[in-house]
């Protein structure tokens, strides 16, 4: 994570991140290991715990985003949702896409298996069929976006690399409008009321 | 853990969901709870000192972008007090290529969809949002150190506004006890040196002693003893009153301390205390029904930042409830709103008083402008109610400016109109510089299309409060 100097570089070349809204300096976030701390200003491609750990959770999350949509796009019986889940697998490859080189940058390798949680949610879509289906992906669809949402804001508030914050910063207006999304699918589906 | 153990897991798990599944996939635990420190205090001192400047200048390029922060007095028009003018005009930029009468004539959904909502009609970011925590105006900087050598002043951000956009200082202070002597303040900030001279005769023991609790520093998350502190030296501590000067406010700001965890916090503006003897509820999100109940709670939120473990090594004070959390109400429960000459017994205008703009605008305060429906005049122009303007129905929520999201603020509580010409800056974040901003605010938000006349008449009728 310290040495990923052509990583970073690239980044850069990329346009991944300018480093404009980073603000570090809160005792109770900036990693110890911080280098030219006495400037107080650390390099850019530094990080600390939480930038490790948003990584880490973003990209199981991510993962499990695009396998659940490719099974919803073929298995949903209702339009919306089939169309909500390409939409999940186009939008969150791309993020995901955006999140490997952070990732590693961070030492924090996406992993490419399921973390237990989504291993149980998948099992479940899988023996779920027709509406029941449908129901069950939406409903899942809207806790992993208020989840995610979540996490964002944590990254964009406890992050320290300029590059994994302004990834959250890039994503969060998504990912709510995602959220939004699935909740009016949700009310279609469900009959409840509106979700705002 | 052994793969054996793991299916077991995931075959108890995959029998749970069955009947009803909460996953079980938590969020990062320093999402709710403040992780503790990390660094030595002089390592965190030098980085945020050597920070600094670029955090303010940040701050200054958001407030220049959203707002015209010039010095434009009202002609004649002075607070209570007699120490400070009352700024006038929309200070709100708009965005280019549209006025206000456009903006107004628009859909919420059109002003969302075309993204000119002002940005100062947005959330309006801490200084250093990241960090958050108290920050003092240097006024009551200043005169803190004179008269009890205590350090308010933090190495890592300064006031974000200038001062002439922010209430008189000192404020006057009216008590309803006394109607009869009018501003009892000497023209002085009330501190823990001075509060004994200024008030023995006036108030009762039980009142001084509260008064004396809510001057008494105490240890604060920026401002106490450990190396997780923003003073440069050890703190001895903030006091009640270092934000509400005089009982009324100096525009002292915060995070708000605990209706969301740190990563959603937003901005929250020093509320006056004056007239608090007719408020049913407490706090702008909180809805704390009795005063007693926020006096003893501050210690946990504005001093502690909703924070209880993170409190307890800073040394926290938790105020007896039958006799010193008493005796503050007590104290702050006869504080009373500046004279307003032109208004009756029910808060309205006394024509024979009131000149015709003023009583023009009342007119549209009570019908076509909509405010009555939440500052009712009988009920000292509050009803005591939390209302959501659902202001993200004109912008998209989850954008980010100075590491703020800009997330729904949901219901806020209605505060009073009485006096509002000294409170400055307006709403709960402070995001409006004066009252013909909040003018503009509601005209777009609540949909009003009022005229020129209108908006004008309206302003004079809420300097007149």
């Amino acid at each position: 994570m310290k040495h990923a100097i052509t990583v970073s570089v690239l980044l850069f070349t990329l346009g991944a991140a300018t480093g404009a809204g980073a603000q570090t300096g809160n005792p109770a976030t900036m990693a110890p290991d911080t280098p030219a701390n006495e400037t107080g200003k650390p390099p850019a491609e530094h990080s600390n715990t939480a930038d490790q750990l948003f990584v880490r959770q973003a990209g199981l999350g991510g993962m499990a985003e695009v396998d659940f949509g490719k099974l919803a796009a073929q298995k949903a019986s209702n339009n919306s949702v089939k169309e909500f889940a390409r939409q999940m697998v186009n939008d969150h490859d791309q993020a995901n896409d955006e999140l490997t080189p952070l990732a590693k940058a961070n030492g924090v390798p996406l992993r490419k298996d399921f973390d237990m949680d989504h291993q149980v949610m998948r099992t479940e879509l899988t023996k779920a069929s027709g509406n029941e289906f449908d129901v069950a992906y939406i409903r899942g669809q809207v806790q992993e976006h208020q989840k995610t949402a979540q996490l964002l804001e944590w990254e964009i508030g406890s992050g320290q690399d300029p590059r994994v914050r302004n990834y959250a910063m890039a994503t969060l207006p998504t990912v709510l409008s995602h959220l939004r999304h699935a909740q009016m699918i949700q009310s279609e589906l469900t009959g409840s009321g509106p979700p705002l | 853990m052994s793969n054996t153990w793991i299916r077991v897991a995931v075959v108890v798990l995959t029998s749970v969901v069955a009947i009803g599944s909460v996953y079980a996939d938590p969020l990062p635990p320093d999402a709710t709870y403040r992780p503790l420190p990390t660094l030595p205090f002089n390592n965190v001192k030098t980085n945020d000192e050597a920070a600094k400047p670029q955090v303010m200048a940040r701050q200054r390029a958001l407030l220049m972008e959203r707002y015209d922060l010039s010095d434009h007095p009202l002609p004649g028009v002075m607070m209570s007090g007699g120490r400070r003018p009352v700024q006038g005009g929309v200070r709100v930029k708009l965005p280019k290529g549209v006025t206000w009468d456009q903006l107004a004539a628009m859909t919420p959904d059109e002003v969302r969809a075309k993204g000119l909502l002002p940005a100062g009609f947005l959330p309006l970011p801490h200084v250093k949002q990241a960090t958050g925590g108290q920050v003092f105006p240097d006024e009551q900087i200043n005169e803190i150190q004179k008269q009890e050598q205590r350090n308010l002043r933090r190495f890592d951000v300064d006031f974000d506004l200038p001062e002439y956009l922010t209430p008189e200082f000192p404020a006057p202070i009216f008590l309803t006890t006394h109607p009869e002597l009018g501003d009892v303040s000497g023209g002085h900030l009330l501190t823990i040196k001075d509060y004994y001279a200024l008030m023995v005769g006036i108030i009762t023991p039980v009142q001084m002693e509260g008064l004396r609790l809510l001057l008494t520093p105490f240890p604060q998350e920026e401002f106490n003893q450990t190396e997780d502190r923003k003073s440069a030296d050890q703190s001895l501590g903030v006091a009640c009153l270092d934000c509400h000067q005089n009982f009324h406010s100096n525009a002292a700001f915060h995070l708000t301390p605990d209706v969301r965890p740190q990563a959603d916090r937003f901005r929250l503006d020093t509320t006056s205390l004056r007239g608090l003897y007719n408020q049913q509820i407490h706090g702008s999100k909180r809805s704390l029904r009795s005063v007693e109940d926020f006096s003893e709670f501050e210690q946990r939120t504005a001093y502690f930042n909703g924070d209880h473990v993170s409190a307890t090594r800073k040394g926290v004070n938790l105020p007896d409830r039958p006799n010193q959390v008493a005796m503050m109400a007590q104290m702050q429960n006869i504080i009373d709103f500046p004279p307003a000459p032109k208004l009756d017994a029910f808060n309205r205008l006394d024509p024979a008083k009131a000149t015709p703009n003023e009583l023009a605008g009342e007119k549209v305060f009570l019908g076509k402008g909509r405010c009555v429906e939440c500052h009712a005049p009988q009920t000292t122009f509050m009803d005591n109610n939390m209302h959501d303007l659902k202001l993200e129905r004109f912008y998209e929520p989850g954008h980010t400016a100075n590491d703020l999201v800009m997330l729904p603020d949901g219901p806020i509580k209605t505060f009073t109109l009485r006096g509002i010409k000294d409170s400055p800056p307006y709403l709960h974040d402070g995001r409006l510089l004066t009252l013909a901003d909040t003018v503009e605010f509601f005209n777009l938000v609540l949909s009003l299309k009022l005229t020129h006349q209108e908006k004008d008449d309206l302003v004079a009728y809420m300097l007149a409060l």
